[in-house]
């Protein structure tokens, strides 16, 4: 195109320095800090005698108590449950929602995802809390109805962080993937339908190979987003969980360790970044597929 | 699979594929429903199922000092947060779409990444810096913390809208002798205001759920609502939450039709 020629930018250009300035100072400068402060043995400002040191993260390989690489791998895998069990649900709806020809429909449909979206992490866990607790909806209600006899232990456990996180992460999980299976062509479908293929196998050899970057970029936006969920699995987790975003809260909080909770910090950061650039490389190639066709 | 019997054949795996995708929505919903139903419980602790229906949550909500200073203090974040962040976000957008800025897919990118890296390290970064340089915690703080993470909705409904508008319009009114400055103002701006607003919304509803990025942000006796629910949640479970919770919802829910009418969700629909 020709905008791609005369690259000179223009006067508005400038229009980004506020925000410019607001990202080095509240976001690049803060995670430089957290990154330098994690090989401190101390506030290097406050206390003279600080000096530099690997010692935090040695104390994260070391791991001589035994707890930081469960929190590492029940972090991981709590990520990766709550992604493959949004994406079970979240495929089906977004694959509804974009072959959905009332646009009514659409409508509710989208509102009645991007409302919770718009509920607070907060809110939206105690929801899970008051429906999954021993005197909660399903247990009252179980019992009630004499099928069990106790409660079943459905919170405080990796069970009910992952039944919240799913609910909390699904929309982001569908909005990705609407957009990308909208773009396939419906016609693709029909065409393989017309040739023989059963609903099924028109559905698996045709839409589903097709939308493979949708899916590839929604449960890393989704995995990326539940390994640093905080509220949730401390809440619902109760004393059988321990992630890294926990043990970062307690190490600012209670053991008033910033250095290695910079540390894990920086660990945590390593992991989503890598994640984050997947995850845009997918996009940008969808995106330029897109500007081809 | 359903033999074909007639023109519109009861056709058992649609049937299936909608009940599913109704049964999905209702996942989605419930917890949300069930909000509601405790909140207007008047038992003394959650139980189900509910009993009758009261307004005493509400009344211990609102008239709790605890909850009402923090519900102030959200509110008057949120507001900051709302303004700020369109006229940040609204003027990088600009800077982004008509700027010919060199290395546009990438600045775009590094503008949007508060929403991809972990908030709460976000969170973890700030109280580091503001430790270091022995600030305290102030609110303005908290405020500018906010406002980065909600920078990125404002720039994504903006540039939803500016990417979608015709830019001969712009052209148009240029030819015919309006000067760059009336064209921003006269044209450009009434274009981009239905997506700078949704943006703001938005950052007003990030602010005010915000939770991770607050955590370490704020001091005790002057902590957001997310934060004192959350403290309030370790230890009771009752329907003043369920109460909180239910304003929470009431506002998101304003938020969704506002955003609906100013700009249609579908702009949403793309990351």
């Amino acid at each position: 195109m020709s905008a791609a020629k005369k690259s000179r930018p223009s006067p508005i250009a400038w229009l980004i320095a506020p925000a410019l300035l607001l990202f080095v100072l509240f976001f690049i400068l803060p995670f430089a800090v957290m990154a330098a402060m994690s090989f401190f043995s101390a506030n290097p400002i406050s206390n003279p005698n600080a000096y530099l040191t690997t010692k935090h993260y040695v104390r994260f390989i070391d791991d001589d108590a035994g707890i930081f690489h469960d929190a590492l791998w029940s972090t991981l895998r709590i990520g990766l449950v709550t992604t493959v069990v949004a994406l079970l649900i979240g495929y089906p709806l977004a694959h509804w929602m974009a072959r959905m020809h009332s646009r009514l429909g659409h409508a509710l449909a989208l509102m009645a995802i991007i409302a919770p979206l718009l509920t607070g992490i907060v809110v939206r866990t105690f929801a899970w809390m008051t429906i999954l607790q021993d005197k909660g909806v399903i247990n009252t209600t179980l019992i009630s109805w004499g099928l069990i006899s106790k409660p079943l232990p459905l919170m405080y456990n990796e069970f009910g962080t992952v039944v919240a996180l799913v609910h909390i992460y699904v929309p982001f999980m569908v909005l990705t993937l609407i957009g990308v299976i909208g773009r396939i062509d419906e016609r693709l479908e029909q065409a393989a339908r017309s040739l023989g293929a059963g609903r099924l196998r028109a559905f698996v050899e045709v839409t589903l190979p097709l939308s493979l970057p949708g899916i590839l970029a929604g449960s890393l936006l989704v995995f990326a987003l539940s390994i640093s969920a905080y509220v949730t699995p401390s809440l619902m987790g109760g004393t059988d969980v321990l992630t890294l975003p926990m043990l970062i809260a307690q190490q600012v909080g209670t053991s008033f360790n910033p250095g290695f909770a910079g540390a894990l910090g920086v660990i945590l950061l390593l992991v989503c970044l890598m994640i984050v650039i997947a995850y845009n490389k997918i996009l940008a190639r969808l995106a330029g597929e897109e500007g081809l066709a | 699979m359903s033999a074909a019997l007639n023109k519109r054949p009861f056709d058992g795996g649609r049937a299936a594929y909608l009940a599913l995708n109704l049964l999905l929505l209702g996942f989605l919903l419930a917890p949300i429903a069930i909000v509601i139903v405790f909140a207007l419980n008047p038992t003394p602790y959650i139980s189900f199922p509910p009993v009758g229906i009261s307004l005493r949550w509400f009344e211990k909500f609102f008239a709790g000092s605890d909850f009402m200073n923090a519900l102030a203090l959200s509110l008057w974040v949120a507001g900051c947060v709302l303004v700020l962040s369109i006229v940040i976000g609204g003027a990088c957008a600009l800077a982004l779409a008509r700027g010919n800025l060199p290395g546009r897919a990438f600045l775009t990118a590094f503008f949007m990444s508060p929403l991809m890296l972990p908030a709460i390290l976000t969170g973890l970064a700030l109280f580091q810096s503001y430790l270091l340089a022995g600030i305290g915690r102030p609110v303005w703080g908290l405020i500018m913390a906010h406002t980065l993470v909600a920078v990125p909705y404002v720039l994504r409904t903006t540039l939803a809208v500016l990417y979608n508008f015709d830019r001969r319009i712009e052209e148009a009114a240029a030819v015919l002798g309006a000067s760059p400055a009336r064209v921003f103002f006269e044209v450009t701006l009434p274009l981009i205001r239905p997506g700078v607003f949704a943006g703001g919304v938005f950052a007003f509803i990030v602010s005010f759920d915000q939770f991770p990025v607050s955590l370490f942000l704020v001091v005790p006796k002057g902590e957001t609502l997310p934060v004192v629910l959350f403290n309030y949640m370790k230890f009771d479970l009752d329907g003043a939450i369920a109460a909180a919770s239910m304003v929470s919802i009431l506002l998101a829910l304003g938020v969704v039709l506002a955003l609906e009418r100013l700009i249609g969700l579908r702009a949403y629909v793309k990351l």
